[in-house]
């Protein structure tokens, strides 16, 4: 994987990491929260941090920003080392995933809080509340309080207020878990508009995959305080490194066997599921006999009712279930040996011209190109 | 269901008889004309005035709020902190114990602490007075506001705090112009509660007083010994009327606070 990673921009030997975590260990107790954590985060990215709870996500986060301390490690943000400067003096913002709204002030002076602080001039702390209030389009509701805002407005108060200090990295934890679907989905996109807009670095926690897929430059997938796999979202999907990344993002099937070396057809895996060689176009380094594994996303497995024209990879198996989500159906195929497969198919025609239903024997086929070699 | 409603009625007019008649008899008789003060000889507020030329009692309610007020506001202050310490350092080695040692007081016999105040000031070599009954009001009250903290407390979101040191406020602004405005409600229901648990505190005043500062209810209990009088009707009235409204106004403030969450 890591002769894919150097060719990411972002990655080239110029450009300077703004944020730099070095070894970062942090341990409650016994228990090791981070474990010898290295990080390099880019000026103006938007990054991820994923994983399932208790992965050590939101305490890294929270060490970013102080509220943590370190057992061992540091940070450098901008060059500049932060590990030991307490919370109210470093460049760094929060919005909290309670949002932690002054319930006893208004949306306005919630806002101006933080330049307050600094000592800022009346007029030109005004002037920046206003111009937070626009960019959140809540200039209506300045003079409201807390209580008496929706879970999407408090939501946009929190982010004006943690952004109104222009900090050099703005942290975000589980911005968007108190909101509902749709409005999730609409937020999003106007996170990526002001991320660009103010240029500012963020770092966002979230257990939410496909939130993370829709608006990071790159992805960190996290497990038991360690970095998993650190690559753009398209990567993480497609080329997962093992299995956990590639189970954790999205729908896969797995097909567990052995190694049984190259041919002009690719990678050969003999089949647990088949007894019978499945192909796979990425090249693999290591002996003959060992255990491999090919994970295949659902929408890549083509699903028919007549033998596929192709020399190789197809399966054959039973329709189990069909569900329907109206722009694609998902079909669980059951294989000869019980196995069950899992495939996506666009529903292009009507569904009453469908013409796969429960019971069906059914093909499964997929490209070579289409599959992912996994090495554990 | 009516019989068991009839039942209720009955039930909670027995069990607030009870509890009420006594307190509402004394009311009424403070108004009476008649000096006797089990015979009803018609409504007059003659005793009231009375009770404005008697110089002892208008002391000893002059001493009861001086010690009230002094004693519920360090008390609050030193039970807010308290407090505050009880729930911000989480699960520490020890915490049970703490607790336990901030409730104590609650469930202690006053005659025990009132005695054990009584032999430190002795030991100490302390004279008793006004100082003294101050001092073991706070002592008392304290436990009361730690726990009314405490319990407003375990509803307050930490990432608020969080959110203001995020901001560039020191810790000490923080809980300046966030913390303690948020449960300031809780602050003043705690100064109230220990306001009138200072105002009707008999056993541990009379421990710890001397002779210069005479309690409005010791007052009233030794002027008891000599035989009720309709003016100690009077006074108790007063006094029932004070507590009461202290009790109403820290639990609607305590309700305000409720609902603001």
């Amino acid at each position: 994987m890591t002769e894919t990673t150097t060719t990411e921009p972002w990655l080239d030997s110029n450009q300077k990491p703004y944020i730099q975590i070095e070894n970062v260990t942090k341990k409650f107790g016994d228990f090791t929260a981070i474990d010898n954590l290295s990080l390099d985060i880019y000026k103006n990215e938007f990054f991820s941090l994923l994983g399932p709870s208790g992965c050590g996500k939101t305490t890294l986060l929270r060490m970013l920003a102080g509220f943590e301390r370190f057992t061992e490690g540091r940070v450098l943000v901008d060059g500049e080392d932060i590990t030991e400067i307490p919370p109210h003096l470093r460049p760094i913002n929060m919005m909290f995933q309670s949002y932690a709204l002054f319930p006893h002030m208004t949306v306005e002076k919630n806002i101006a809080f933080g330049l307050k602080q600094d000592k800022m001039p009346e007029n030109l702390i005004n002037q920046r509340v206003e111009e937070m209030l626009e960019l959140v389009e809540l200039t209506d509701f300045a003079k409201r309080k807390p209580s008496q805002l929706s879970g999407g407005q408090s939501q946009r108060v929190a982010l004006a207020r943690s952004l109104a200090k222009q900090p050099k990295l703005l942290l975000l934890d589980e911005p968007l878990g108190a909101l509902d679907k749709r409005l999730r989905e609409q937020t999003q996109f106007e996170l990526m508009d002001i991320q660009e807009k103010l240029e500012v670095t963020f770092v966002i926690v979230t257990h939410d995959q496909e939130e993370a897929m829709t608006v990071s430059s790159r992805i960190g997938v996290m497990d038991s305080g360690k970095l998993i796999q650190v690559a753009t979202p398209t990567q993480i999907y497609e080329a997962p490194i093992n299995r956990e990344v590639a189970d954790f993002i999205g729908d896969v099937n797995i097909f567990k066997g052995v190694y049984k070396g190259q041919d002009e057809k690719g990678t050969q895996l003999l089949s647990e599921d088949s007894k019978s060689i499945i192909y796979a176009t990425q090249k693999v380094d290591v002996p003959v006999g060992n255990r491999i594994w090919f994970a295949l996303r659902p929408e890549k497995l083509e699903i028919t009712k007549k033998l596929p024209e192709v020399d190789c990879n197809i399966l054959k198996g039973k329709i189990e279930d069909i569900g329907y989500g109206g722009s694609f159906s998902t079909y669980h195929v059951k294989l000869e040996n019980g196995r069950q497969l899992t495939a996506i198919r666009a529903n292009r025609e009507r569904t009453a011209e469908h013409h796969l239903t429960w019971g069906d024997e059914v093909y499964l086929h997929w490209a070579p190109h289409s599959a992912v070699v996994l090495l554990s | 269901m009516k019989k068991f409603g009839n039942f209720n009625i009955v039930a909670l007019v027995v069990g607030f008889s009870f509890l009420y008649i006594p307190i509402i008899l004394l009311i009424l008789f403070s108004f009476n004309e008649s000096r006797l003060v089990t015979v009803w000889g018609g409504f007059s507020t003659k005793w009231y005035v009375e009770l404005m030329q008697n110089q002892g009692i208008k002391d000893a309610a002059w001493v009861t709020i001086k010690v009230a007020f002094i004693s519920s506001t360090v008390a609050t202050a030193l039970g807010t902190i308290a407090g505050l310490v009880m729930t911000r350092f989480g699960n520490f080695r020890g915490r049970t114990l703490f607790s336990g040692m901030i409730y104590a007081p609650m469930v202690m016999p006053e005659v025990i602490i009132g005695l054990s105040i009584l032999l430190m000031f002795v030991t100490l070599a302390i004279d008793r007075g006004m100082l003294t009954v101050t001092l073991a009001h706070i002592t008392f009250s304290m436990c009361y506001v730690a726990v009314i903290i405490q319990s407003r407390m375990s509803s307050y979101d930490d990432s608020i705090t969080e959110a203001a040191l995020d901001l560039g406020c020191t810790p000490f602004h923080t809980f300046r112009l966030i913390t303690l405005p948020i449960i300031m409600p809780a602050v003043v229901s705690g100064w109230l509660l220990s306001f009138t648990l200072s105002l009707d505190d008999l056993v541990i005043a009379s421990f710890a007083s001397g002779p210069g500062a005479t309690t409005l209810p010791m007052k009233i209990y030794s002027m008891v010994r000599l035989g009720v009088t309709p003016e100690i009707n009077a006074v108790s009235t007063i006094l029932v009327g004070l507590v009461t409204l202290g009790v109403i106004t820290a639990s609607i403030i305590g309700r305000r606070q409720k609902n603001t969450n």
